[in-house]
C-alpha cells in the first residue's frame, strides 16, 4: 500500500502538451495545435500504483511519454525526488532515466526482431555501463528472466519464438533491468488474451511488493486499472478530470464523464442486465485541436448548462463534500459534481 | 425450438496446409442458432471462432484452407453442397457479417455511400440514384447524424464508431436472416461500445434476426447473448444458455475464464490466472486439448478425447456425491457413452469428462 505520507516520487504540475499544426511547405506556418495534454497536475508516491484511464485520444499515452521525456513538455513540470527532470538533457537526463522505466503496449512490435532475448534485456546495461553488474552480463539477464517466470535457456531465443504473453514478460524483463523505482506501464495487458493477461498482472503485483517499484499504469480496461492501482485518475480530452482513490473513483464518482464510463463496462454478469441503469453518451469525443470551450465534456453531458460553456471547472474537492469524510470526498472537475448512486461497478 | 432453426454447424472440420504441416483449425464444430437469437462465440486467438464464422459466410481463404468434414445447415439447405453462385446469392440477402476493423474492411477510395449502394446495385439492379437513397436512409438507421450530407464523405472523414456504424448497415443492407459479427467492438472504446452494442441489440430486435455474436470479451457477452458456445483449441467445450453458464461454468477452461476477471473481493490478492499457455494448432495436446492447463485433470483426460456431454440439472444435483466414480462408471459403459455423447443441439453441454464435478464446485462457492 502506498505511503502517502512520504515524499511523492513524482510529481506533476500543470503539465502541458501541444503538437503544432502548419500548413505550407516552403514557408511552414502554425495554424493551431492539438492540445494532447492540458494542464495535468498528480503525483506518485513511493509503492504506489497511480491508474490513469480515459478512451482513446485522451492524452494518456502522450503523458506516459511526457514522463519519460521521449516528447518535450510545451509547458510544466515534472519533479523526480524534487528536481525538474522536464527540461533536463545531456547525461543528467540519462542518469534520471535510468530510474524511470517503461514497458510498452504492443509486444509484437517493442522488441528488436533482429536481437536475441539476451541481448534486448542486456541492451540496458550498454547504455548505463555504470549500472551493469561487474562480471558476468549473462548471469544478470538469466536472472531476469527467471524473475519474470521464463525459462533462462532462452536466452538465446528471438522474439519470434515466444507468444504474445511470453514477450510482455520479455519487455517486462527488459524494463527491470537497471533496478528502476517507477514503471510506466502503457497498456501493458491490452494485446493479450483474457487468460494471459490475468498471468501478467499477478507477475507486475508480485514484482512490484519484490522491487518496491512505484507504476504508473495507463490502461483502458476499467476492471484491470480497479484491480492493480492504489489510486485511479480519469482523463478527458487532455484534461483530468477526476483523481482520487480506488473506492473513491469506482464506488463513488461524482464526475458525469466517470460515472458514464464505468456504466458503460459490460458486467460479466448476465442477472444484472436488467437491473443497471446504463449512461450511452451520445456523439463522439471532440477534437483536441478544438476542444470546447469551459469543461471538454459539456457536448457530450447530461448535466451541461450556460456555465459550463463559459468557465473551466477546477479539479478540486466539490464543495458540497467538502465536509465529508468518506471516500465521496476527492478531487473532480466539474461544476456540478455529485453522486449517482445508481452508478456500480463490480 | 426447431421450427426456429436458422443455421445449424455439424461437426465441421477446417484444415490449413502450411509450411509446417497441417494445422487443424476446426476438428468438428457444432453449434446452431434461432431466428431472434444471440448466439455468443466466445474464445481466445486461435481458437477457431473466426475460421468458423468464414466457413460459414463461404469467405474462407481456400487454399490453403480446406473444409474437410460436417455440414452447414442454413435453412434447410447444406451450404457446403450449393455452387459458388448459388453461395453468392444467399450471401448479402440472407446472411452478412461484420467485421472487426471498419477501417481495413471499407474500400478508402470509395465514398460510404458508394459502398453501402453497391448491395443493391449487385443484388437488386437498382439504379446509381436508387442506390444512394438507399444509402442515405440505411445511414439513418443506424443513426449517423446528417446523413444526407455525409453520403459522399470517405470512410477516413468518420470516426471509429461511426464506420462501424456503417459496416452494420451494410451488413443490413438487404434484411439478411442472420448476421455473424466478428469482433464488432474490440477496436472501440467503452462508450462507443455501449452505442454500437446498443444499436445492434435494437435493430436485431426490429428485423428478428438471428446474430452470431464472435468476442473474447465476457462482459459483452453477458450483456448481450442468449446463448454462448465456448471454443477452445478447434472445438466447442461448452455450450449452454448464457445465465447458467454464469451461474456454475461445466468446463474448467470457462470456470478459468470466468475466474480470472478482476473481482471487487479479490483486490489486492492474486488474481486466478489459467497456467500454461494456449496450444499450438500444430501439435494439439492428445486427449483433451486443455488437459495441460487444466486444474482437475486426471489420467484419463490425458488419452481420451471428451465428447460433448449433455449438461442436465438433475445429473447433476443427483451426482454431488461421488461425482468422480459416478462419472467414470457412467461414461465406461458404451452404450450410456453414446446417449451423453449427442445431446440435443442448443441444450446444455460441455466436453469435459468430469463436467459434474466442475458444476457442482462452482455451485457451491
Amino acid at each position: 500500500m502506498a505511503d502517502t505520507t512520504r515524499e511523492p516520487i513524482l510529481e506533476v504540475r500543470n503539465l502541458v502538451k501541444h503538437f503544432p499544426l502548419t500548413q505550407g511547405i516552403v514557408f511552414r506556418r502554425q495554424v493551431g495545435a492539438v492540445r494532447a495534454v492540458d494542464d495535468i497536475s498528480f503525483t506518485l508516491y513511493p509503492g504506489e500504483t497511480l491508474g490513469i484511464v480515459g478512451e482513446s485520444g485522451c492524452g494518456k499515452s502522450t503523458v506516459a511519454k511526457l514522463l519519460m521525456n521521449l516528447e518535450r513538455a510545451t509547458a510544466g513540470e515534472i519533479f523526480y525526488k524534487g528536481e525538474d527532470i522536464s527540461k533536463l538533457s545531456g547525461r543528467a537526463l540519462k542518469a534520471v532515466r535510468r530510474n524511470i522505466q517503461m514497458v510498452f503496449q504492443d509486444p509484437y512490435t517493442s522488441l528488436n526482431p533482429r536481437m536475441t532475448v539476451g541481448d534486448i534485456i542486456g541492451e540496458p546495461f550498454d547504455i548505463h555501463p555504470e549500472a551493469a553488474p561487474k562480471g558476468d552480463k549473462q548471469a544478470r539477464v538469466r536472472e531476469l528472466l527467471d524473475v519474470v517466470g521464463l525459462n533462462p535457456e532462452y536466452i538465446n531465443r528471438y522474439p519470434h519464438q515466444f507468444s504474445g504473453g511470453q514477450r510482455q514478460r520479455i519487455g517486462i524483463a527488459r524494463g527491470l533491468a537497471l533496478n528502476p523505482e517507477i514503471i510506466i506501464c502503457d497498456e501493458p495487458v491490452s494485446a493479450l488474451d483474457v487468460s494471459v493477461q490475468a498471468q501478467v498482472i499477478n507477475l507486475m503485483e508480485k514484482l512490484q511488493d519484490e522491487f518496491g517499484l512505484s507504476y504508473l499504469f495507463i490502461a483502458h480496461d476499467l476492471s484491470i486499472v480497479r484491480h492493480i492501482s492504489d489510486r485511479v485518475g480519469v482523463m478527458y480530452l487532455g484534461k483530468m478530470v477526476e483523481i482520487g482513490s480506488d473506492a473513491a473513483i469506482y464506488d463513488h464518482p461524482t464526475h458525469p464523464y466517470t460515472q458514464a464510463l464505468l456504466s458503460a463496462v459490460p458486467l460479466p454478469d448476465p442477472d444484472a442486465r436488467e437491473g443497471r441503469e446504463r449512461i450511452i453518451l451520445t456523439g463522439d469525443v471532440p477534437s483536441p485541436a478544438n476542444p470546447p470551450s469551459g469543461c471538454r465534456f459539456r457536448t457530450r453531458c447530461w448535466k451541461a448548462q450556460d456555465r459550463c460553456a463559459e468557465e473551466l471547472p477546477l479539479l478540486a474537492v466539490p464543495q458540497r463534500y467538502a465536509d465529508a469524510d468518506t471516500a465521496v470526498a476527492h478531487d473532480s472537475a466539474c461544476h456540478f459534481a455529485e453522486e449517482k448512486p445508481q452508478v456500480t461497478h463490480a | 425450438m426447431t421450427d426456429d432453426r436458422l443455421l445449424e454447424v455439424r461437426d465441421l472440420e477446417v484444415e490449413f496446409t502450411t509450411r509446417d504441416g497441417v494445422v487443424r483449425a476446426l476438428n468438428g464444430v457444432s453449434y446452431g442458432v434461432d431466428a431472434g437469437e444471440t448466439l455468443a462465440v466466445l474464445g481466445e486467438s486461435g481458437s477457431g471462432k473466426s475460421v468458423t464464422a468464414q466457413a460459414i459466410m463461404g469467405i474462407l481463404d481456400m487454399p490453403p484452407g480446406r473444409i474437410t468434414g460436417g455440414e452447414i445447415i442454413f435453412q434447410g439447405r447444406d451450404l457446403l453442397r450449393l455452387s459458388g453462385e448459388e453461395r453468392r446469392r444467399i450471401r448479402g440477402p440472407k446472411m452478412a457479417m461484420i467485421f472487426q476493423d471498419a477501417l481495413s474492411s471499407l474500400n478508402p477510395v470509395l465514398s460510404v455511400g458508394y459502398q453501402l449502394g453497391e448491395m443493391f446495385r449487385v443484388h437488386r439492379g437498382a439504379s446509381r440514384k436508387e442506390a444512394t437513397a438507399r444509402a442515405v436512409e440505411l445511414m439513418e438507421r443506424v443513426r449517423i447524424p446528417a446523413a444526407k450530407d455525409r453520403v459522399n464523405d470517405y470512410p477516413h472523414e468518420f470516426s471509429g464508431g461511426m464506420r462501424q456504424r456503417i459496416m452494420i448497415a451494410m451488413a443490413l443492407a438487404l434484411e439478411p436472416d442472420l448476421i455473424i459479427a466478428d469482433e464488432p467492438t474490440t477496436a472501440l472504446d467503452v462508450t462507443v461500445q455501449a452505442q454500437v452494442m446498443d444499436l445492434l441489440a435494437d435493430l436485431q430486435r426490429e428485423y428478428r434476426m438471428g446474430l452470431i455474436l464472435i468476442t473474447h470479451d465476457l462482459g459483452v457477452v453477458a450483456d448481450t447473448a442468449d446463448r454462448i458456445a465456448v471454443m477452445y483449441a478447434g472445438r466447442i467445450v461448452e455450450n449452454a444458455p448464457v445465465k447458467e453458464l454464469y451461474a456454475a461454468p461445466a468446463h474448467p477452461y470457462t470456470k478459468g475464464l470466468l475466474d480470472s476477471i478482476p473481482r471487487l473481493d479479490q483486490k489486492g490478492g492474486q488474481l486466478y490466472a489459467i497456467r500454461g499457455l494456449p496450444p499450438n494448432l500444430l501439435h494439439v495436446p492428445g486427449g483433451c486439448p486443455f488437459h495441460p492447463r487444466c486444474p482437475r485433470v486426471r489420467d484419463r483426460c490425458r488419452t481420451d478425447l471428451p465428447p460433448l456431454y449433455a449438461v442436465s440439472e438433475q445429473a447433476a444435483d443427483g451426482a454431488a456425491d461421488a461425482t468422480g466414480e459416478r462419472a467414470e462408471a457412467v461414461s465406461a459403459d458404451p452404450a450410456q457413452d453414446e446417449i451423453a455423447r449427442v445431446p440435443e443441439l442448443g441444450a446444455r453441454s460441455s466436453a469435459c469428462h468430469y463436467w459434474k464435478e466442475t458444476v457442482d464446485d462452482a455451485r457451491r462457492t
